[in-house]
């Protein structure tokens, strides 16, 4: 299927072309990071959140809003609230054992009421240019995409090299018995939704660096990006199987996909329907593929 | 083919359901060579093999799961044709799985009638349940409210209904796969009835079991299956249990459980004035390291309930346990294992292990310390684990649920063993589903356990287990201690009536050590 998609993307008319191919790399990057984090999400038997997309966006305006104290606060507020908030998610997903899509839900309507009530719906510009070290390009690759780089990295590491990670693996494979193994279910998931937020509100500071503003509409549509980036990379929708390099090979494709039909002159709209169908044709397919095993 | 005594009755009816030369394959693994197997109308024929004999693949021929590569499969002489399930349905085989499908939130009435194809789109309830009601008559649950919800029933209960429901497909053939598993001895005495009340009716009962005990309660004759092959049919009358054995190993099973130890150390595990609500009045035990001690006792009796409250998996339990001395406090799981303990669940598959993970990651998932793990020092481990308990090490890499039961539960075990420090085990119901072979080989690592200094302490309702492997047998009735022996110092007599109607008021203690 790869392959095809390969072909597919080399055949159409402007995909090599480097600026193409930039642009490329920096979606990829955005979605990218959003996607690690959701990949924790998922693992840890939480299927997906549908608060990422605001969370992104309210990170990138609280960072805008920060950059008059200085970059480094900035930075520290807005990495800090997206990753407390969706830590908090995760808490009452994790001790009180809350629906975890019903807890989004509800985060996502807090999120994008206060926003709204604080902010009147408006941009907020950064002052100067204070930010060009987060934009632009290092060694040719556009620097979201080391970002995203190191972001998969790391998140990978601390799937498969820590304890944590094993602990999140059981966690959303088999919750009794990782409670009857000892795992302290409330932290681990309340880790890996910590984790999540993180690498969202990431995201949400590259977003708005390029672009030079924050606002509530950045985000939009993130988290059926990245839950989209997660299952066609192979990760279980419910939990216990999975990697975040599958997810960065989520990633590619969707977004290749996306470009694709971009070039060839399709809408958002269309978009958007190509991605529901792919999700949902691999749903099926990793439904099947279970049956027979 | 059924071997009559000799000089005995010619051969009666047509036999209801026959199969003759099957052979089924998957990939390289032959799971059914050249199977012969014939059972009459009204017959109680019990199925038993190891593991890997080719039980579960036989049924699932019966009942049109898989299609056999070779062979025939005949109901009354007939040639079938078995595609899928419904065909089977439709011919009259029915099958009560090991994991019943009842719908919990439906009613008696509605579960009984679940699946049933013959029931019209507009049907008439008057005469459904007419029907319901005569169906549960005949096995004996002539009191039962048809409108009761199924999740309310007990788990004796639900079993006796799900056979009900076979009954209203009219079924001619009853397969049941380990119905017992889970039963109280009470529950099991009515669906023994029951079987026996349809058999007398005409129907033809198909009994799969590990308990070979059930095989000469219940049946009128066996089938023995080998490696795929079906090695002997015969009446139960013309073999004993380790005749059964024998044939179903292909060797001689004399040492099945190894010899006894006491031990008259200071007492390793201690546990006082254990209080569990709805389940344990008042448990006390004080027991020393390298011995087996069982608990036996019916489903009710708590004997179980015992055990999780130690591991710490009770959070509503109260009273005082010493490890070595040390008090340990009740409700933590962490703290249990940091005192010592090593619980295996009852309940491996939805407690014990990790299915969907691979079984490297089920061994290490206790073993995992803090910072980065290293996985060739892991892989070791794992590897070292799987041969002391008797699990291939190249499977490392497979699945937990493509094990079979057997060695499932050696994985379960597998996983809380090695630790420098000597604990205490606790297992509910260690080798419920497993099949002789595995069992044996748990019960050979069981012993070098407590040889090396660790406690075992197990609950069982296998009472010739009981018997066989224990050291110390702790008796239970509704939650109260009945009695406590020496192995040498009790039959399995007496264990039975200990915890089916203790002689005295629960509460006095008696002991004999």
């Amino acid at each position: 299927m790869l392959l095809i998609l390969t072909v597919g993307a080399l055949a159409t008319p402007g995909f090599i072309s480097t600026p193409s191919l930039a642009a490329l790399l920096t979606s990829i990057s955005f979605i990218g990071c959003v996607a690690v984090g959701m990949t924790f999400i998922t693992l840890s038997g939480n299927i997906m959140s549908l608060c990422l997309g605001a969370t992104l966006s309210a990170s990138s305006l609280i960072f805008m809003a920060g950059l008059s104290f200085g970059v480094g606060p900035a930075l520290a507020l807005g990495l800090g609230f997206g990753t407390l908030f969706t830590a908090a998610q995760g808490l009452l997903v994790g001790y009180l054992r809350a629906n975890p899509i019903i807890v989004s839900i509800a985060a996502l309507a807090l999120l994008v009421g206060s926003a709204d009530y604080l902010t009147g719906g408006q941009r907020i510009y950064s002052p100067g240019d204070s930010l060009v070290p987060l934009t632009g390009t290092l060694w040719g690759m556009p620097v979201e995409a080391l970002f995203l780089l190191a972001s998969a990295v790391i998140g990978q590491i601390i799937l498969s090299y820590t304890r944590f990670g094993r602990h999140i693996h059981m966690v959303g494979s088999n919750l009794k018995a990782a409670r009857a193994a000892g795992v302290s279910i409330w932290r681990t998931v309340t880790g890996s939704y910590l984790l999540a937020g993180f690498f969202t509100a990431l995201a949400g500071i590259l977003l708005s660096a390029r672009y030079g503003s924050g606002d509530m509409e950045l985000g939009v549509g993130y988290d059926y990006d990245a839950i989209a980036s997660v299952l066609v990379g192979g990760t279980a929708i419910h939990g216990g199987e999975g990697s975040v390099t599958r997810t960065l090979l989520g990633v590619a494709v969707i977004s290749a996909i996306q470009v694709v039909l971009l070039l060839y002159g399709f809408s958002q709209q269309m978009q958007y329907l190509m991605t529901g169908l792919i999700v949902l044709t691999v749903i099926m397919l990793h439904s099947l593929g279970e049956r027979h095993s | 083919m059924i071997s009559r005594s000799p000089g005995g009755d010619p051969p009666a009816e047509t036999p209801i359901l026959s199969v003759e030369n099957l052979s089924k394959s998957f990939g390289s693994v032959d799971a059914l060579q050249e199977v012969f197997f014939s059972v009459d109308p009204g017959e109680i024929r019990a199925v038993c093999g190891e593991n890997g004999a080719g039980k579960s693949t036989l049924v699932k021929i019966l009942t049109g799961v898989h299609r056999p590569d070779q062979g025939t499969v005949r109901i009354n002489h007939q040639t079938q044709n078995l595609r899928h399930p419904q065909a089977a349905q439709q011919q009259g085989i029915a099958l009560v799985a090991q994991e019943l499908s009842l719908a919990p939130h439906l009613s008696v009435q509605d579960n009984i009638w679940l699946g049933n194809r013959t029931v019209p789109l507009l049907h008439r309830r008057p005469h459904l349940r007419r029907q319901a009601r005569r169906v549960l008559d005949i096995i004996g649950l002539d009191q039962l409210d048809l409108d009761r919800p199924a999740g309310s029933l007990t788990i004796g209960e639900r079993q006796l209904v799900e056979i009900a429901r076979m009954l209203a497909r009219q079924a001619r053939v009853l397969i049941l796969d380990e119905p017992t598993a889970g039963l109280s001895d009470v529950e099991i005495e009515r669906i023994f009835t029951a079987l026996k009340e349809l058999s007398s009716r005409g129907t033809t009962i198909v009994y799969v079991t590990h308990r070979l005990g059930e095989v000469f309660e219940l049946c009128d004759t066996v089938t023995v299956l080998r490696n795929g092959k079906s090695v002997r049919s015969c009446r139960v009358t013309e073999i004993d249990r380790d005749g059964l054995i024998e044939l179903m190993l292909g060797q001689s099973m004399r040492e099945m459980y190894p010899p006894s130890r006491t031990s008259t150390e200071s007492p390793l595990l201690v546990v006082e004035n254990l209080k569990i609500s709805g389940w344990v009045g008042d448990f006390s035990l004080s027991e020393s390291s390298g011995q087996i001690v069982s608990i036996a006792g019916q489903i009710s009796s708590g004997a179980a309930q015992v055990l999780r409250a130690v591991a710490g998996l009770a959070y509503d339990a109260t009273g005082q346990v010493r490890i070595r001395g040390q008090p340990m406090s009740l409700g933590s799981v962490r703290g249990a294992q940091e005192s010592g303990i090593r619980f295996i669940s009852e309940d491996r598959a939805r407690e014990g292990i990790f299915l969907k993970l691979k079984v490297l990651d089920n061994l290490i998932a206790t073993r995992l310390g803090a910072g980065f793990l290293s996985w060739s020092a892991l892989h070791q481990l794992a590897s070292n684990l799987a041969r002391r308990v008797g699990l291939d090490d190249l499977r490392l890499g497979a699945r937990a649920g493509e094990l079979s039961g057997g060695n499932q539960q050696k994985l379960a075990l597998g996983r809380s063993m090695g630790q420098e420090q000597k604990g205490v085990f606790l297992m509910n119901e260690p080798t419920r589903g497993v099949d002789v072979g595995s069992r044996r080989d748990l019960y050979k690592v069981m012993r070098q356990l407590c040889d090396n200094g660790n406690l075992i302490v197990m609950t069982s309702s296998d009472l010739e287990e009981v018997v066989g492997i224990s050291d110390i047998i702790i008796t239970m009735y509704r939650g109260k201690q009945v009695a406590r022996y020496a192995r040498d110092q009790v039959t399995m007599h007496q264990v039975l009536t200990d915890i089916t109607h203790p002689r005295f008021r629960p509460g006095e203690r008696k002991t004999e050590s």
